[in-house]
């Protein structure tokens, strides 16, 4: 009786037509969506890869010095803003013809500004954040200054100026964007969230200065560096940390755990805790689209994990380190890449290398991102 | 720091910065004066005490970990101060032969 209900007929026959009708057609819902896979190598130089035929459809040039290759698309997929010339300027290209629609240079001649890693883009696309970390160049000395975060109009165009300043923590280094309360995610020492309207800060979760007791845990050490989980709206902050069963220090009793705080960049729901036996160290992290109990890792290995469950499921030996790992929207490929020049492919049931895509330069700390295109 | 003794100046600044509490204007300022102010010396051993769970091999490892400010005290400071010293080389694993050391500017 309840199932009856739930269910409309009309509606359902309806869902049915339209299945068939994109069946004639050759389409599916998803299929409307092309997925770009990005990423940035030396000597500095945007890559755009077809993930249909994971062949490389273009490189743009990034003008500066390479460093730190980090790149946030805009919601539409259609930009990348690209972090360049030793981790200060931001470049936004449009992916599908190269032409560079958004500039911000962040140091003057008196200050100097880098910015590590920390960019993300609004849900509706039209502002660009940065934490900057900027030190006054004095004659005589150097003077380190509050860092912020500062906020820019993607449709200022180039030589964009920011718009707005707020305080922030020393250390950010990772930042996500929540639709819901259009607030950043500043990743650091605590993973805190900032209103991009009035600077307000709230803390999403304690890490660095988290309330368990040292005499039962060891407090946590985050790798906050690339961001990812664009493929289903998630931010992942993994962390290593020591359970004490024993006296502290006591390696016999204490447990080695993986921990995770995740932030779903829609809701801006938080989840945190320990996952997994810490058995081997992973870089990054994400989630399977299709079972969000399963996870992979990238390191000196691609793994596989059931964080339900605290098991490994399985790992694949890779032939050097890779740093960073992405997926499908519709979880039908991994992509392993970073560090040097070659991007790994493999199937996530299985985790058998599928494919692999040379670059013409190095990855180094540059992101791997996904950029959806509704056609 | 009770058994520790200051030996130099800035050792003697951060430990009168301790006693005072006033250790919370000790900033990080590897964003200005290079990686060499940057306290990690790199990965010499994994967390298990042995080599498996290093970046590997280092040639690919290389410019993440320098351009990170990861290994100060080996490689260049590509951040600040040597932003140029490995641009003609893009694949490290390929052409590390090629990758040159860097010496004092002559005045």
């Amino acid at each position: 009786m309840k199932f009856k209900q739930m269910v409309n007929p009309a509606k359902g026959l309806g869902a049915v037509m339209t299945g068939l009708v994109l069946m004639g057609t050759g389409l599916s819902v998803q299929a409307a969506t092309d997925e770009y896979l990005l990423t940035v190598t030396r000597p500095n130089q945007l890559h755009v890869i077809d993930t249909k035929t994971d062949k490389l459809l273009r490189s743009c040039d990034v003008p500066g010095t390479f460093g730190n290759g980090g790149i946030a698309s805009s919601p539409d997929g259609k930009v990348a803003y690209v972090m360049t010339n030793k981790w200060e300027d931001v470049y936004g290209f449009n992916i599908s013809d190269c032409k560079i629609v958004f500039s911000m240079k962040q140091s003057t001649p008196m200050e100097q500004v880098k910015s590590i890693i920390s960019m993300t883009v609004s849900a509706d696309g039209k502002e660009l954040y940065t934490v900057q970390n900027p030190v006054k160049l004095h004659k005589d000395h150097f003077e380190a200054i509050q860092p912020r975060l500062a906020v820019y109009k993607t449709d200022d165009g180039l030589n964009a100026q920011p718009v707005r300043t707020y305080p922030v923590d020393r250390r950010i280094t990772k930042l996500g964007f929540i639709e819901k309360t259009s607030e950043v995610i500043l990743g650091g020492g605590d993973i805190k969230a900032i209103d991009t309207t009035n600077g307000k800060v709230r803390t999403l979760a304690k890490l660095q200065n988290w309330d368990r007791s040292p005499e039962g845990w060891v407090p946590p050490d985050a790798f906050a560096m690339h961001t990812m989980g664009e493929h289903i709206g998630e931010y992942i902050m993994p962390y290593f940390t020591i359970k004490w069963n024993g006296e502290p220090g006591d390696m016999e009793k204490a447990e080695f755990l993986w921990g995770m705080t995740k932030v779903d960049t829609k809701t801006g729901d938080v989840t945190t805790g320990e996952v997994l036996p810490f058995e081997f160290i992973v870089f990054n992290w994400v989630t399977d689209p299709n079972d969000e109990d399963i996870v992979y890792g990238s390191f000196n290995q691609l793994s596989k994990h059931n964080i339900k469950e605290g098991k490994t499921l399985a790992v694949h030996p890779m032939p050097h380190t890779y740093y960073n790992i992405n997926m499908l929207e519709d979880g039908s490929k991994i992509y392993v890449g970073g560090t040097s020049s070659d991007i790994s492919i493999h199937d996530p049931k299985t985790l058998k290398k599928i494919g692999s895509i040379k670059l013409a330069g190095d990855m180094s700390t540059s992101d791997l991102r996904i950029a959806k295109v509704q056609r | 720091m009770k058994h520790l003794k200051s030996f130099n100046k800035k050792a003697k600044m951060l430990d009168a910065a301790v006693s005072q509490g006033d250790v919370e204007e000790v900033v990080a300022m590897q964003s200005v004066v290079g990686c060499t102010s940057v306290n990690d010396p790199g990965w010499e051993v994994d967390p298990f005490g042995g080599l498996g769970s290093l970046c590997q091999p280092m040639e690919s490892d290389l410019y993440g970990c320098a351009d990170a400010c990861w290994w100060p005290a080996q490689v260049p400071d590509t951040m600040s101060t040597h932003p140029n010293w490995s641009q003609d080389v893009a694949k490290a694993d390929e052409d590390w032969r090629k990758i040159d050391a860097v010496f004092p500017e002559s005045e």
